[in-house]
């Protein structure tokens, strides 16, 4: 059952076809066989059952009537035992294989879907929302599944049961035979709108089942809010109504339930006994022998039964292949390549950056950077100040290509961005982040998460002390060990960014970006962070996306930005002299400190 | 209560008599449809058995006999069961069904009505996920077992009963050899189940962490690419799927064997009887209508013991389900009406804090003697560092919790002797971070006063400042606000909260600022709107605002569950204590907000 590389490796950009069918055959790549072999055993599962109601007819016929016995009587009883096993066995690996068709597939999709969405740009993700592209890699996954699962296969059975038996019967007796597929296509068609009708409805009832979910959810989040205003009554008869309309929805499905189900067993019944009157007279007028109207009485059931069921593998196919669309809407989409760049320097970087009349805009429009130009030498540190909105974010997003500039270059070392592959360059550059995002793994391996090598707790251990984090996490339940979110500790914004502080000093990296703001920490660990952030920044160039004035006094360079432009560079000594909004941020620092000062001579 | 009872699929129970009788009592207000499908499905399962039966005559007495007229009539018999039959099927399927839906109906609306009574101290040890999965899923589990699954029970039990009557009465001999067959089709059925079932367990449980690491990866996509931890993601999920691979094959390889061994089984049965019964037949005690009618009853046999089995095996879950459900409705709320209490038409008056102690966890004091006398009218600011205690005085204040010593008065009055209809539907209450229901912003508003024309819903939103807001909207009032109020941002929720409490005209006023900032002109709405609430009631705010704080009459310093420092604005700064080191360091951080050059607004200074 292990499954080889190279099948587990097969590129499903191949399945990106206009046609879905061509689709799901490519995606069938490397199970193919296994395919082909669960539906031969179905096949020879189902003639064995064919062939019990041949034996049976054989048995009756020989047996039951005096005359020569043509093999003795326990051979035809083992003969049952010979077919059943037959049957089993067959069914039995149908269903293995099958399984491992389905599993497969399904295995290989999940890894392909998981990889190629990491790998694409942001481009994407920034357009797509999470919650939709959770829902595709897996309840769309599902349903592909669940096709090659049940579906597929399940169709294929349906129609092996009828060509089978029908050519069973047909062999016993034609006229019979051509009889007793008369109401099929009536089955076929009522079971077809019938379980068309049936998903809708449930459809309905799905969706109301949401908006039940959504008002219990929200009463529970909101259970402050419910009994500080005493809505209790209030919030009991909105329930109850959404309550109300569910059951509603459900009477409805298990009406048309209800309806169907002994309709078309009145269907399926007058078709049987319309059989049975056509055999009898058959046998009573010596047509045909007793035992081959007991063969037909068993063989009919499989080919009328099943048909009822047809209807719902169609409209299941049907959902099964929408599905399948919006999976491949995701595969459709290009990756943004790693390794593309003909640059990799021996050993690292400099760290020295060019900006020319570099520019940004969203495939969508809209402008995000204009005409950006600076230069800064290895080890400098620049600062980057603005509001929200004024590109800061951007500029620092094109250093380790999140995104390419749409104008002019950015030389790094004297080399155009462009021509270092992602990988190098993502390697060399270090981000922390002002709330970084943990895993859900324990704190060493967030730690240590992305580093590249085994990294040894003493190490690990410098790496916490060095980031002022190591204090903390030694109070844990489970010291490095603790598991980070919901079902371990829940970390504090500093906290987080100390974590990604001593990853980024494991990292090492050549070029460090910084989003410091600590506006919402207290001033103790405010003064902790600094301190890390200082040991973090020696000796690489750095680039400091900053909200206030007090951490980038002693930066090299200082572009104030706004809308995408730079309104103004400098160093601290020289902004303070420039008129402008760097002075003015300046000022109203002393000026707070003065209506303080007032404000409390006031009270004395 | 430790996290890890909220686990699920983890409780296992044994099964017990009281938590069963329990179960059924959950039918008894629906005791007449029950009896009716059961009744109904019980035909229906004899009729079945009755069809092979019919099927032997017809054989033996028509086609054997070559008897026209018999062959007829038997096929009339035949043709009239087929639709009585039809009407059996549509009965049993819509009366269970509806009540299946019923039962789900009473459940859900059962455990929801009880938890609008559990105070907060059960939400406070209780996952939100936890109290869903009892009213959505177990609530679905336990229905099926005691509709459907009574259902199948009964079919089955009736359809095996009948069948072998049958088959004793067309020949003894060869029921017996069925007989025998039977228990063990039905232990291995039940195994085969039960490990089916505990595989699908295992499936479902990889399932959710295959979801789980989607969810991470596409949350921290840019982190992973940051640190091109690409490959080694992969690596790790490859080996997730790997593990999925296994135990989804393992659960369909399982079940792909089970209806092959009970068919292998119940064809030992057939092949018995085709040596016993051949043998039988050359001496003319057996027809051939009795053979076919053996084969059609063991091949059928296999479906209702098949079903069985998995009742037998669902129905350890379903009362654990059940179990889950009851432990829910039978939780005690810790604050409930005293016997006597009373609505005294009014709650204005002054409050008291007379020597309340209080802890949420034995041992662990939020609030040890604390004295507090509020006059009526008056507001107070509560100030200190997080965890000190403020919370905890508005969670008494709003009775949401009761002193564990000491006394509460209003008015004069322990208001433990009112009902908490009296004093909740009474407070105002504006919480830190504001909660709305999906729906339009009207309904949102209204949930203030019910009996709000849309005049007075419009006037307080001008009051409160959220009108203009609300009119910039497409559908204005009606506009949906979306799941939790999605569609508007932190400061309009906010807006709406106030507004909400202004329709409400609380006699006393409860707000937890936002520590959150908004921009300086809704900041400025949201002063307005309190300043409103504060003049026409009893006011508790636990400040962060420099400007709330200052407008109080009474400002408390509140730290580790002590009044530190109390009085005006202008004594405390004076004192330079706690609140002087407080103020002045809220003060820069405020100012340095308030003097952004970067925003839109012209900077004005917050106060």
């Amino acid at each position: 059952m292990t499954v080889s590389a190279k099948v587990l490796n097969y590129d499903l950009k191949n399945v990106v076809t206009p046609n879905r069918l061509t689709g799901l055959w490519r995606m069938m790549s490397g199970f193919r066989w296994h395919y082909l072999g669960a539906t031969l055993s179905l096949g020879v599962s189902a003639t064995a059952k064919t062939l019990t109601y041949i034996l049976l007819r054989f048995f009756v016929d020989n047996y039951f009537t005096p005359g020569p016995k043509p093999v003795p009587l326990p051979v035809v009883a083992l003969g049952f035992i010979v077919l059943a096993a037959f049957e089993g066995g067959f069914s039995f690996l149908s269903g293995r294989l099958s399984a491992q068709t389905a599993e497969g597939i399904t295995r290989r999709l999940r890894n392909y879907l998981f990889d190629h969405i990491q790998h694409l740009p942001f481009s994407y993700h920034r357009k797509t929302q999470t919650g939709e592209l959770i829902q595709r890699c897996t309840s769309d996954v599902d349903a592909v599944r669940r096709f090659f699962a049940d579906q597929a296969i399940g169709v294929g059975r349906i129609i092996l049961l009828f060509v089978i038996n029908f050519v069973a019967i047909l062999r016993l007796n034609a006229t019979l035979g051509w009889i007793s597929i008369v109401v099929v296509p009536l089955v076929v068609a009522t079971s077809a709108i019938f379980f068309r009708r049936v998903s809708k409805a449930y459809e309905a009832f799905q969706e109301q089942d949401a908006v039940l979910t959504t008002t219990l959810q929200e009463n529970l989040t909101g259970v402050r809010v419910v009994k500080a205003f005493a809505r209790q009554q209030y919030e009991i008869e909105k329930f109850e109504r959404d309550n109300q309309e569910k059951f509603k929805r459900g009477k409805h499905l298990v009406r048309m339930h209800s309806l169907f189900w002994p309709a078309s067993d009145i269907l399926c019944g007058a078709q049987i006994l319309v059989g049975y009157y056509v055999g009898a007279m058959m046998v009573i007028r010596d047509e045909i022998t007793i035992g081959t109207f007991l063969a037909y009485m068993g063989l009919v059931v499989w080919i009328i039964w099943p048909m009822r069921n047809l209807g719902r593998l169609i409209v299941q196919t049907s959902t099964g292949l929408v599905s399948f669309g919006r999976v491949l809407e995701i595969i459709r989409q290009d990756r943004e390549p790693l390794d593309e760049g003909d640059v990799i320097p021996d050993g690292n970087l400099r760290g020295e950056l060019v900006f020319e009349h570099v520019g940004f805009q969203y495939e969508d429009g809209g402008k995000v950077l204009e005409d950006i130009t600076f230069s800064c030498s290895p080890g400098q540190v620049v600062a980057l100040l603005g509001s929200t909105g004024s590109g800061k974010t951007t500029l620092v997003n094109l250093l380790p290509r999140f995104y390419d500039c749409t104008e002019g270059r950015i030389l790094l070392d004297g080399i155009d961005l462009r021509r270092y592959p992602r990988r190098y360059l993502r390697k060399q550059i270090g981000i922390v982040e002002q709330e970084p995002f943990l895993f859900s793994r324990t704190i060493a391996e967030n730690i240590t998460y992305g580093v590249g090598r085994d990294v040894p707790q003493e190490e690990i251990e410098a790496a916490a002390k060095a980031a002022a984090i190591h204090d903390s996490i030694i109070t844990f339940p489970n010291g490095y060990h603790t598991l980070v979110g919901e079902k371990g500790v829940t970390l504090s914004g500093g906290q987080k960014q100390r974590v990604a502080i001593a990853r980024t000093l494991l990292k090492n990296p050549r070029i460090l970006i910084l989003d410091d703001s600590t506006s919402s920490v207290d001033t103790e660990t405010e003064a902790e962070i600094r301190e890390a952030l200082q040991r973090l920044m020696e000796n690489r160039t750095t680039f400091i996306i900053a909200h206030r004035i007090q951490s980038i006094m002693d930066a090299d360079l200082i572009l104030v930005m706004d809308k995408g432009r730079i309104v103004q560079r400098g160093t601290h000594a020289e902004l303070v002299e420039q008129e402008g909004i760097y002075r003015q941020i300046y000022e109203i620092q002393t000026r707070i400190e003065a209506e303080l000062e007032k404000e409390i001579e006031n009270a004395s | 209560m430790p996290p890890d009872i909220f686990e699920e699929e983890e409780f296992e129970t044994k099964f017990t008599g009281t938590t069963f009788r329990r179960i059924l009592g959950l039918l008894r207000p629906h005791w007449k449809i029950v009896v009716a499908f059961l009744i109904m499905i019980a035909i229906t399962a004899g009729m079945d058995s009755l069809f092979t039966f019919v099927t032997k005559h017809i054989i033996d007495d028509g086609i054997m006999a070559k008897n026209l007229p018999a062959l007829y009539r038997l096929l009339a018999i035949y043709a009239g069961m087929t639709v009585m039959q039809s009407f059996w099927v549509f009965g049993f399927i819509y009366s269970v069904g509806v009540l299946g839906e019923r039962v789900r109906y009473d459940l859900r609306q059962m455990m929801f009505n009880h938890l609008q009574e559990l105070s907060l101290s059960y939400y406070s040890r209780t996952p939100v996920g936890w109290i869903m999965s009892r009213v959505t899923s177990d609530s679905d589990r336990v229905a099926d077992l005691i509709t459907w699954g009574l259902l199948d029970i009964t079919w089955a039990a009736t359809s095996v009963i009948s069948s072998l009557i049958f088959m004793l009465f067309i020949n003894w001999k060869l029921a017996l050899i069925v007989l025998v067959m039977v228990p063990v089709l039905v232990v291995v059925a039940v195994e085969f189940r039960k490990r089916i079932l505990k595989e699908f367990r295992n499936v479902r449980k990889i399932n959710s962490k295959i979801t789980g690491q989607f969810n991470e990866n596409i949350t921290g996509v840019r982190v992973v690419k940051a640190l091109v931890r690409e490959d080694e993601n992969a690596r790790e999920f490859g080996v997730l799927t790997g593990d999925m691979y296994k135990a989804a094959y393992r659960a369909a390889w399982l079940s792909a064997l089970f209806l092959p061994t009970v068919q292998l089984i119940a064809a030992f049965a057939i092949s018995a009887i085709a040596w016993y019964g051949g043998l039988q037949a050359q001496v003319g005690l057996l027809t051939i209508g009795g053979i076919q009618a053996f084969v059609s009853y063991v091949t059928f046999m296999m479906w209702p013991i098949q079903d069985m089995a998995r009742i037998f095996a669902e129905m350890q879950h379903a009362i654990a389900s059940a179990e889950r459900i009851f432990s829910l409705v039978d939780a005690v709320p810790d604050v409930a009406n005293r016997e006597g209490a009373f609505d005294p038409g009014t709650i204005k008056g002054d409050i008291e804090f007379d020597h309340v102690t209080f802890y949420y966890e034995e041992n662990v004091p939020v609030l040890t003697d604390f004295n507090l006398k509020v006059k009526r009218g008056e507001t107070i600011a509560l100030v200190g560092p997080t965890g000190g205690g403020k919370s905890t005085i508005v969670n008494l204040l709003c009775r949401f919790y009761e002193p564990k010593e000491g006394v509460i008065r209003i008015g004069g009055v322990d208001y433990t002797r009112y009902s908490l209809h009296a004093i909740q539907s009474r407070i105002g209450v504006v919480l830190q971070t504001p909660h709305l229901f999906s729906g339009t912003i009207r309904e949102n508003l209204r949930y203030g006063r019910l009996d709000a024309t849309d005049a007075e819903i419009e006037e307080a939103a001008k009051l409160a400042g959220a009108h203009d807001f609300i009119m910039r909207f497409d559908k204005g009032y009606d506009e949906p606000v979306g799941e939790g109020g999605n569609n508007l941002s932190v400061g309009q929720k906010q807006l709406i909260s106030l507004t909400r409490a202004i329709l409400a005209k609380p006699e006393i006023f409860i707000m937890d600022e936002a520590t959150s900032s908004v921009d300086t002109l809704t900041e400025a709405l949201i002063q307005r709107g309190m300043e409103r609430l504060m003049r026409e009631s009893t006011s508790f705010i636990i400040a962060h605002r420099l400007s709330t704080i200052k407008r109080a009459d009474r400002i408390l310093v509140i730290e580790g569950g002590k009044i530190e420092e109390m009085g005006t604005h202008t004594e405390l700064l004076r004192k330079r204590g706690k609140y002087y080191a407080l103020y002045t360091r809220q003060f820069r951080t405020q100012m340095e907000e308030a003097f952004d050059p970067f925003a839109e607004k012209a900077p004005a200074p917050a106060d």
